[in-house]
């Protein structure tokens, strides 16, 4: 009981730093639209086939987010390493297990809201709107929320240790992208699969997102106190 | 007794920076440490309070090991250093409800108004941390140590950078938990204020810690005395 009364107090106080401020969600929207009108750019006029269309949908969703995903992360420990909030709250006795739960969750929420607003956009600009049913873009964030979630699951455990170092911000893209390519990859392959067939075939894909996302949390959930505490 | 520190250590790689610390602090009891900058007492406040591992040494907190069990005996600390420990984009009442709501606070809403209007900030409450001046802040990092209503004190440098006023509500709010039976540990260069708030003294030197006397054993003086000649050597 008290560790959920903690959990949800640390995630409503996460989204109301990440809202209050606005400053993040407005940098991560516009670096998004930007990766997707360059993108859109680039390679327009748009290819014919809708399955050259999906593969350069996948790519463009997933570039923008794992990049807005770094920088969410690191404003996130930021706003708890530049006072001392985060001394603050261990001081409350917080089990560093939870502590590391909630900060997941509300990056998960945060990045999520995010792709609920970009992707819709990235299919307008890449020419799938009218082809993609209610049924797949469904499917499409279930794809992205499970995503987001291991992605967030390492990046969490990553930022909570690199923000306390010289160079933290840079050093996060740096030892983050390697561990999280079983999760792009997976990912952006069932996104593929989506846009271009409407479905998930074989399973193989999701599946390796789904096991990578569960393992890293995991095991990222069983090192927090090490990082949080030391 | 509310807490014990017995041959505390702090190495930084080649540098020791705390050498073998060792205090108590009873119910009712305010130890004032005297140090220079560069000390080592805001790094012995911070093993205090658990937040910094000691190389050696033991620390006992209400008779808990906390060196071990630190998740135990944080609830019972109220903790003040030179960060705020919270958020400035948040008000000192958004603040105060969410650690208290971390600490299981109960009436939490009635109870941070109150602690808001003892430190004189109610008419700030709901202003955000990040206006505050340097003596506001101090104010309001006290109501946050104070929240939990914590068995021990730590209060790193409570009167620097404030005013008259400022400093004269500290020492009051000092004397105030002195008698609610709290233990409280302060650290200071100031030894004009360190005196009037303390009720046992020592010296904290390159280090070390060195236990001077009771306040009922030597005067203002004295100890102003005692310390100018150990910073001479």
């Amino acid at each position: 009981m008290k560790a959920l009364r903690q959990i949800g107090a640390l995630i409503r106080k996460d989204l109301g730093l990440q809202f209050r401020s606005k400053e993040t969600f407005v940098l991560v929207f516009v670096f998004s639209i930007l990766v997707v009108l360059i993108f859109a750019f680039a390679f327009g006029p748009i290819f014919p086939e809708r399955g050259e269309r999906g593969k350069l949908t996948a790519s463009v969703l997933w570039a923008a987010f794992v990049f807005a995903g770094i920088i969410t992360l690191n404003r996130s420990f930021t706003a708890e390493r530049s006072h001392g909030a985060l001394h603050g709250i261990r001081l409350t006795g917080v089990d560093a297990g939870n502590l590391y739960f909630s900060k997941v969750v509300s990056n998960v929420i945060f990045l999520f809201l995010l792709e609920i607003v970009i992707t819709p956009i990235a299919l307008q600009f890449l020419d799938l709107l009218d082809v993609v049913t209610v049924g797949i873009l469904l499917k499409l964030f279930g794809v992205l929320g499970i995503g987001t979630l291991g992605f967030c699951a390492v990046g969490v455990l990553l930022v909570g240790m690199s923000t306390s170092a010289n160079g933290g911000e840079s050093l996060l893209s740096v030892i983050l992208l390697p561990l999280v390519i079983p999760i792009i990859m997976g990912g952006a392959k069932c996104t593929v699969s989506l846009l271009v067939t409407g479905g998930l075939d074989g399973g193989f894909w999701l599946q390796l997102l789904i096991g990578c996302s569960l393992v890293f949390l995991a095991a990222a959930y069983l090192l927090a106190d090490a990082v949080i505490e030391e | 007794m509310r807490l014990r520190a017995s041959q505390l250590t702090k190495d930084f790689g080649h540098r020791s920076i705390v050498k073998g610390a060792t205090l108590s602090v009873n119910p009712g009891e305010v130890v004032t440490i005297f140090g220079p900058n560069g000390a080592g007492k805001t790094t012995l406040i911070k093993i205090l309070a658990t937040l910094l591992k000691p190389t050696s040494g033991e620390l006992e907190i209400e008779g808990t090991d906390a060196i071990a069990n630190y998740s135990d005996v944080r609830n019972g600390l109220g903790v003040v250093i030179h960060e705020n420990l919270a958020y400035p984009v948040f008000s000192p009442y958004e603040n105060l409800k969410f650690f208290g709501r971390m600490y299981g606070v109960k009436q939490l809403e009635h109870h941070c108004m109150t602690l808001l209007t003892e430190v004189g900030l109610q008419h700030f409450a709901h202003e955000p941390l990040h206006i505050f001046s340097r003596g506001m802040t101090q104010r309001f990092m006290i109501a946050r140590a104070l929240l939990h209503q914590p068995s021990v004190l730590l209060l790193d440098e409570p009167f620097s950078g404030l005013d008259a006023a400022a400093r004269q509500f500290v020492l009051e709010r000092i004397a105030q938990e002195q008698r609610n039976g709290k233990g409280i540990i302060i650290t200071t260069h100031n030894t004009e204020l360190g005196y009037l708030a303390g009720t046992k003294f020592l010296f904290m030197i390159n280090g070390e810690l060195e236990e001077v006397a009771q306040k009922d054993e030597i005067t203002a003086e004295t100890l102003l005395f005692m310390y100018e000649e150990r910073l001479t050597f």
